[in-house]
C-alpha cells in the first residue's frame, strides 16, 4: 500500500498491512470509543458520525480553530486529537465535498495552525513526561497509544487536504498565468478545501522544520511564490510563520544571506504596518514571532555581515544591542550567547517517535542536538571578525606577520584563512525554487596567497550617479 | 545544492538522478517504509558509482527517522561517507539533523552506530576547519575508518581531489611540504597528482594556474545604466517640447 492512497484519518506508524478500509474503520471506532470522554470540554456535540447536521459541523468547524488551554492534561489532549481525526474525516471522506462555507476568513487558516500547535505540544509533553519519569498513569496512557498525534497521521492530514484540493496543480497554473479552477476538481473549487489545501502546504513546512528537514521543508513551497502578493499574506499569522520558517531553514542550511534576506523581507513588513496591525488579535503571537526572528538575524549577520535595512538595524540594536555587538566581535566570549539566542529563537523541535520510556536518560531534548550541529558552524566560523577587521587594512601582508597580529601560528592562520574564503562563498537564491541559488560572494574583502605573502582584495561599489543625475534634471525640467 | 568551490573539474560526477528514484522523491512514496530497500540500493549505486544525491539520501535517512526499526546502520555510514565528501557544504550537517537527538552523546549513546557517527562528525570538524593534515592524520590512526569507507568507492582520491580543489582557491603558490601535508603525498607522488591540474613543483614552492579565486583582483562595481531609465526625461522633453 502506497501512503498516497490514503485519505484522512492517521495511520499507524509501524503496520505496513493495514489498507484503507481497516484504517478507516479503526478511525470509526476511535471515535465512537471515545464518546464518552467528550463531556470534560462542555458539549461540543457528539462526535459519531459522518453526516452531522450542519449546526453541528459550524460548532465544529469553529471548536477546531480555538487553541486549547494551555494546562491541558493528557485525557484533553487525546480527545482534542480524536475530534480533529473526526474533522478531518468528514471533511475528506464524505461522499462528495461538503458543503459549506468557511465561518470565518483566518478559520481555514486557524484550524492548521492549531492543528500542528497541538502535535507540537503534544510530542513535547510526551518527551518530558518520559525524560521526568514521574507520573505512572501517564507513562501507561502515552505507551499504550503510539498513534495519538503520530508524525504519519500529521503529515497524512496535510497531505490528503492538499491532495484534495488539488492546491499543488492549481498553483501550478497559477505560476503558468492559466485558470486554477479548471484543474481545481470538484474539491479544489471550493474555498473550504482550497484554504485548506493551501495552508496545508504552510503547515508542511513548519512539519518538517520541527522534525528538522530543512531541505524538505523549503522544497515543499516550490510552487509558492513568497511575496506579498501570495495568498498566505492576507492573513498575517500566516504571512509571518511562513517567513519565520523559511528563514529558519535557510539558517540550518548555512545559507545565512537567503536567511537575512527572508526575515528582513517580513521585519521591514511588519514594522511598517504596525499601526494597523495593532488592534488585531494575531498581533501577541506575532510580537513574540518578531523577536525571535531579531534574535535570528543577528545571528546569521554576526555569521555572515551585510548591510541590513535602517529600520531593521535600529531595532535589532535596541532589542538585542548587547547581544549584536558581542557576536559580531567573534571569539570565543561570543559562543554562549549564540547559544541562547538559540535556543531563545529556534522553533519547539520534536522527536517523531514515542520516547523511551524505561530509559529517561535517553531522551535528548532534539533542540539540543539541533543546537549542537548548528554550533559546529559557529565555532569554526568565529574567529573570522578579528581576521577580517586586519585584513582590511592591507593590501600585502606577510603570513607570519599576520599571524602574529592575531596570536596564531601561520598554519592556524593558513586554515582560518581557507575558511574565510569557503564562508565567502554562499549559495544564494535568484529565482525559480527556495532551494535554488547561484554561488555568490558575500563579503567585500578576498585574498589570495602567494607563498606566504597574503593578497587582499576588495569590492568595491563604483559611485552611483544615475539617480543624483535624474534628481537634477527633474528639477530643472520644474 | 553543495556550496563548493566552482571549478572546472567536477570531483563527483553529478550523473541525472534515475527516473525510478525521481518518481519516489516527487510524490508521497518517499514516506512509503517499503521504499527503504530502494533508497538503500541506490545508496550503494552512489558508493559504487562515484555519483552523490543529497535529495534522496535525506529522504531516506527521514525514512529510518519514522521507522527506526528499519533502520541500518551500514548504510546511514555509507551516507555520512558519501556527505564527508561534500565539504565544504551543509550535506553533513544536515544528515546529522535527521538521526536521532542522542547520537552525538557518547555518555547516552555507547553503542557501535553512534560511536562511528561521532568518529566520522570528527572528521567532517577537521574538514571544514580546513585542518586537512590532522584529517589524515586521524583518518589514518584508527583503523575503524577505512572499515566506515570501505564501501565507497575511491574516497582517498576524492578527498585528494576535493582538497586540491580548495587549494586552488585559496593559492596561486604554495609551499611544497604544505601542500604534501594537506594532500597527505610524497614530492613524487605530488608531482604526478598536480601535472593532471596544472600545477608545477618547483623546488620548496607549487606554482597553482590563476583562477578566478585565487587572483584576488579589486574590482569595482559599476551602476549599470539602462535607456528605460531616462525614459521618463526623454517623454518629459517630447511633452514640453509639444
Amino acid at each position: 500500500m502506497s501512503f498516497s492512497q490514503v485519505n484522512g484519518g492517521p495511520r499507524p506508524p509501524h503496520d505496513d498491512d493495514s489498507d484503507d478500509e481497516v484504517l478507516a474503520s479503526t478511525l470509526v471506532e476511535a471515535i465512537h470509543g471515545n464518546d464518552e470522554e467528550d463531556d470534560y470540554e462542555g458539549e461540543t456535540g457528539s462526535i459519531s458520525g459522518f453526516q452531522p447536521s450542519g449546526d453541528d459541523i459550524q460548532q465544529r468547524l469553529s471548536a477546531a480553530a480555538q487553541p486549547l488551554e494551555f494546562q491541558a492534561g493528557l485525557p484533553e489532549r487525546f480527545a482534542s486529537y480524536d475530534k480533529y481525526c473526526g474533522l478531518f474525516a468528514y471533511l475528506l471522506n464524505s461522499e462528495g465535498p461538503v458543503d459549506l462555507e468557511i465561518p470565518t476568513y483566518h478559520w481555514a487558516w486557524e484550524v492548521i495552525d492549531e492543528f500542528i500547535y497541538q502535535f507540537n505540544t503534544f510530542c513535547s509533553y510526551r518527551h518530558r513526561v518520559a525524560r521526568k519519569g514521574g507520573n505512572e498513569e501517564e507513562v501507561q496512557i502515552l505507551k499504550e497509544n503510539p498513534q495519538t498525534w503520530g508524525c504519519y497521521s500529521v503529515l497524512n492530514v496535510l497531505y490528503s487536504l492538499i491532495q484534495r484540493s488539488q492546491m499543488n496543480e492549481q498553483l501550478a497554473a497559477i505560476k503558468k498565468g492559466e485558470d486554477p479552477d479548471e484543474v481545481a476538481g470538484e474539491y479544489g473549487s471550493r474555498p473550504l478545501y482550497r484554504m485548506l489545501g493551501y495552508f496545508s502546504i504552510i503547515g508542511l513546512l513548519r512539519v518538517h522544520c520541527l522534525l528538522g528537514d530543512f531541505t524538505l521543508a523549503l522544497k515543499t513551497l516550490d510552487d509558492i511564490e513568497l511575496n506579498k502578493k501570495a495568498v498566505f499574506a492576507k492573513v498575517m499569522a500566516a504571512h509571518f510563520t511562513t517567513y519565520y520558517y523559511v528563514g529558519f531553514s535557510y539558517m540550518m542550511m548555512r545559507r545565512y544571506a537567503d536567511a537575512i534576506r527572508t526575515f528582513s523581507h517580513i521585519l521591514v513588513y511588519v514594522s511598517r504596518t504596525k499601526n494597523y496591525q495593532k488592534n488585531n488579535a494575531q498581533f501577541d503571537a506575532v510580537t513574540k514571532k518578531n523577536d525571535q526572528m531579531y534574535a535570528l538575524i543577528a545571528m546569521c549577520v554576526a555569521l555572515c555581515p551585510v548591510r541590513l535595512d535602517d529600520t531593521i538595524h535600529a531595532s535589532l540594536r535596541e532589542k538585542y544591542g548587547d547581544q549584536f555587538t558581542k557576536m559580531q566581535r567573534g571569539g570565543p566570549e561570543a559562543i554562549p550567547i549564540f547559544e541562547e539566542l538559540f535556543m531563545q529563537a529556534c522553533p519547539k523541535f520534536i522527536s517523531p517517535n514515542p520516547p523511551d520510556f524505561e530509559n529517561p536518560e535517553n531522551n535528548v531534548d532534539p533542540a539540543q542536538h539541533h543546537l549542537q550541529v548548528f554550533m559546529y558552524d559557529v565555532k569554526n566560523t568565529i574567529f573570522t571578525p578579528v581576521l577580517k577587521s586586519y585584513l582590511k587594512l592591507y593590501t600585502t601582508m606577510d603570513l607570519n606577520k599576520l599571524a602574529s597580529f592575531v596570536e596564531t601560528d601561520a598554519e592556524t592562520l593558513r586554515k582560518q584563512l581557507v575558511v574565510y574564503k569557503q564562508k565567502n562563498r554562499q549559495v544564494r537564491w535568484t529565482e525559480g525554487g527556495l532551494l535554488e541559488g547561484e554561488l555568490t560572494q558575500t563579503a567585500d574583502l578576498d585574498f589570495a596567497l602567494q607563498g606566504d605573502i597574503v593578497h587582499v582584495s576588495e569590492a568595491k561599489v563604483g559611485r552611483k550617479l544615475v539617480d543624483w543625475y535624474l534628481r537634477n534634471l527633474q528639477k530643472s525640467f520644474a | 545544492m553543495a556550496a563548493t568551490i566552482q571549478s572546472t573539474t567536477t570531483p563527483i560526477p553529478l550523473d541525472s538522478r534515475p527516473e525510478h528514484i525521481e518518481n519516489i522523491l516527487g510524490g508521497l512514496d518517499r514516506y512509503n517504509p517499503e521504499t527503504v530497500s530502494v533508497f538503500q540500493d541506490y545508496v550503494q549505486y552512489q558508493c559504487e558509482n562515484k555519483t552523490y544525491d543529497c535529495l534522496a539520501n535525506l529522504a531516506l535517512l527521514k525514512l529510518y527517522q519514522f521507522n527506526p526499526h528499519l533502520t541500518r546502520e551500514e548504510t546511514i555510514t555509507n551516507v555520512l561517507v558519501k556527505a564527508l565528501t561534500m565539504f565544504p557544504g551543509p550535506d553533513f550537517s544536515l544528515c546529522l539533523h535527521l538521526l536521532p537527538p542522542n547520537i552525538l552523546d557518547p555518555a547516552i549513546s555507547p553503542e557501535p552506530l553512534a560511536d562511528a557517527v561521532r568518529k566520522l562528525t570528527h572528521l567532517n570538524t577537521l574538514l571544514e576547519s580546513a585542518s586537512y593534515r590532522e584529517f589524515w592524520n586521524t583518518y589514518e590512526a584508527d583503523d575503524l575508518y577505512a572499515d566506515l569507507v570501505a564501501d565507497c568507492a575511491g574516497f582517498e582520491d576524492t578527498m585528494r581531489d576535493m582538497i586540491a580543489l580548495q587549494t586552488g582557491a585559496v593559492a596561486r603558490e604554495i609551499r611544497t611540504e604544505v601542500v604534501s601535508g594537506w594532500l597527505n603525498l610524497g614530492e613524487e607522488e605530488l608531482k604526478a597528482f598536480g601535472e593532471r591540474l596544472g600545477w608545477k613543483v618547483e623546488g620548496d614552492v607549487v606554482k597553482l594556474p590563476l583562477n578566478r579565486e585565487n587572483e584576488a583582483k579589486t574590482t569595482v562595481f559599476r551602476e549599470n545604466v539602462t535607456f528605460n531609465q531616462f525614459q521618463g526625461v526623454v517623454k518629459r522633453a517630447y511633452e514640453q517640447a509639444a
